[in-house]
């Protein structure tokens, strides 16, 4: 019998990752996008050509603010599992747009979680809740662990940790199926160009061919415990087919500061970042979270996950990757003068 | 002359943008957080560094988000506010009614109220749509026409077109509703049924598609080319007093003289490719469509310029050099 899924931010990086996997497994794949005059879905496109050719792959025009139409979708749609991944999920912005970050990363997850309690009455549906390493905020312990108290610094993270609660909450009181994956960063080739890693990496990659000469960032500083979303997303369905429903640190238990990134990815083009990194206090946080680290032991003993791919292997993915988009971006270039 | 755009990444925000920047003005458009950064309409002007970051601004906010659009506008002191933003697809609206109005009607209302408060208050263009007139009774409509929408993002319109002629008459602003036909170009969104065909034309001549899927062919529009019409919304913020005018061309043409234009041009008999998929039908069509802009053209000086046939011309070139570009 073919499982459905309903995936929410599937023109994300982790959605694109998630819908490859379950496509793969079988799986039809219903994604949940945002209208919008441009198209964002990008990320996917590679999967969904013509509803003709991949009858597996489904696009639904919603919004997680939009309580009703995403009821109506889920009765409809009738899953067997549901990933919340869509949000706001810049930490940055979230500063400036705090009520729209707390609609639709708080109030958006909630809408996801009463569509399922209604669908769950008739029809057992789980739930996943993209929860973040960003809830820990000023951390109060470290590595940071499932039964680490949050301390949230960021309308983003406040907004998560809402989330998170809701989540806990519709499983405490509804007994529904609903797990938080306490994810903490993670990086590809896919990954918004605002977001540090892949600033850096198109920011080398375009240097290298001479497409730019300066790269603008904020703290250096700042310590981060980096995976790779690919072997992430696999952490997310394993956890909605365990026995029971559980909230998970997925985390590859290492930490390096964004200066050891750039190491990593300038080395590997034979460039020094020193020449080209510049400090811009526009890229500093209000408030800045100093040091994560996940510890994922549990996810290890109880789902069996644990992380593939180094950080230096990550930050090859990602290079190899923008490299390629630099030289096309070139060829573009001469084509058009 | 500060001007703030609410669309900047669609097709007319796009082109209006170009037109203001071309006046001299400065700028701010403000631009929905996506992880996908697609701003293709916009990228030729945010790559330009002589142009972004001095002349052009782009803001992150949301039409549903009060403080953070307040804080922008507070910031920006705008002279002139051109409100394009919407969820502007008619046929989806039938799908996703409350964030149709959410966005279209209330977004708008957001608007009018912060603009208000603003001392001197801007003057503010929005831009409103012909869908307020659903299937009128009387052709061609004008700015009499009584308003009688028949989807939801008619209603949505039309709430947000009464409100701007309220804030107008009630606390005796500069805010005017620029009521326009259809309007295309090259950069309208691919899923709209021009540029669906000149896509369609352009893939077949390649090679690229077999066929041509729509839905219902006989129906009639009063088809305008987008860059023409910001324009006319310039100029309607130019006049002495605030005013709602009607865009349009003032002739109709059904989608199947469309195809036939758009494919004529790359030397195919439409024809031979064209197939009805019902998928597409809209719940309700709007009949009757045709503007008449004479009030436009009396005191903007303002005529459409581009016939049908030149557009579609335009549009299938536009698509067959992106086809051969990638």
């Amino acid at each position: 019998m073919d499982k459905s899924a309903l995936i929410t931010g599937i023109t994300g990086q982790d959605g694109s990752y998630l819908a490859e996997l379950l496509l793969q497994k079988g799986y039809t794949v219903h994604g949940l996008v945002r209208r919008s005059s441009s198209f964002s879905t990008g990320r996917i496109d590679h999967l969904y050509r013509d509803i003709h050719e991949n009858p597996k792959l489904l696009l639904h025009y919603g919004d997680l603010t939009d309580g009703q139409a995403l009821t109506n979708l889920v009765l409809n749609l009738q899953p067997d599992e549901i990933y919340n991944l869509g949000a706001q999920s810049h930490v940055r912005v979230s500063f400036d747009q705090p009520v729209y970050t707390l609609m639709t990363d708080g109030v958006g997850a909630l809408n996801v979680l009463e569509a399922a309690r209604i669908l769950n009455n008739s029809k057992p549906v789980r739930v996943y809740q993209a929860s973040s390493s960003e809830m820990y905020g000023d951390v109060l312990e470290t590595p940071q662990k499932e039964t680490t108290p949050f301390n949230p610094q960021s309308p983003y993270a406040c907004a998560k940790v809402y989330a998170f609660f809701q989540t806990i909450n519709y499983r405490r009181s509804y007994g529904l199926f609903a797990c938080n994956g306490i994810l903490f960063n993670h990086e590809s080739p896919r990954r918004g160009e605002t977001f540090v890693t892949r600033k850096i990496t198109r920011a080398a990659t375009r240097i290298k061919l001479g497409l730019q000469k300066k790269l603008f960032l904020g703290n250096l500083d700042a310590k981060r415990d980096w995976g790779f979303a690919k072997d992430y997303v696999e952490a997310m369905w394993l956890m909605l087919q365990h026995q029971q429903a559980d909230d998970f640190v997925i985390a590859t238990g290492h930490t390096y500061s964004i200066r050891e990134f750039l190491d990593l990815v300038f080395s590997k083009l034979d460039l020094n970042w020193n020449d080209y990194v510049e400090i811009d206090p526009r890229y500093f946080r209000p408030a800045e979270v100093e040091l994560l680290l996940g510890d994922p032991t549990k996810a290890k003993q109880l789902l069996g996950w644990s992380p593939k791919t180094s950080l230096q292997e990550l930050a090859e993915i990602m290079v190899d990757h923008d490299l390629e988009l630099a030289k096309r971006e070139l060829h573009n270039q001469s084509f058009q003068s | 002359m500060r001007a703030i755009i609410t669309g900047i990444t669609g097709q007319d925000g796009s082109y209006l943008t170009e037109l203001l920047l071309g006046k001299g003005y400065e700028v701010h458009g403000i631009v929905r957080r996506s992880s996908t950064m697609q701003r293709p309409r916009l990228d030729h002007q945010v790559h330009d560094q002589s142009i972004y970051g001095k002349k052009l601004f782009l803001h992150y906010s949301d039409l549903t988000d009060t403080t953070s659009l307040r804080r922008i506008i507070q910031r920006v002191e705008p002279t002139e506010f051109y409100h394009l933003a919407g969820q502007s697809h008619v046929g989806l609206s039938f799908d996703i009614p409350e964030s149709t109005c959410e966005l279209t009607a209330m977004g708008t209302l957001r608007i009018l109220e912060i603009l208000r408060d603003l001392s001197p208050t801007p003057k503010f263009l929005h831009a409103s749509s012909r869908e307020i007139f659903g299937t009128p009774t009387q052709s061609p409509q004008d700015e009499s026409t009584p308003v009688n929408p028949n989807s939801p993002y008619g209603a949505a319109k039309a709430f947000a077109n009464q409100l701007v002629k309220i804030y107008r008459e009630s606390h005796g602003l500069f805010f005017c509703n620029a009521i326009c036909f259809n309007h295309e170009s090259p950069r309208r969104a691919e899923n709209f049924v021009t540029r669906k065909i000149s896509l369609a034309a352009a893939k077949i001549k390649l090679g690229l598609q077999n066929e041509l899927l729509l839905g219902n062919i006989d129906t009639h529009r009063d088809w305008g080319f987008a860059a023409e019409f910001v324009e006319a919304m310039w100029r309607i913020l130019q006049q002495p007093s605030p005013k709602d005018f009607i865009l349009a061309t003032g002739q109709s043409h059904s989608v199947q003289d469309f195809i036939q234009f758009a494919f004529q041009h790359v030397g195919l008999n439409w024809k031979d490719y064209y197939r009805l998929d019902p998928r597409f039908h809209r719940p309700t069509e709007p009949q009757n469509l045709l503007g008449n802009a004479s009030l436009a053209e009396r005191e903007l000086g303002w005529k459409h310029q581009t016939s049908l046939q030149q557009l579609a011309a335009l549009m299938v070139d536009h698509d067959l050099a992106l086809l051969k570009n990638l």
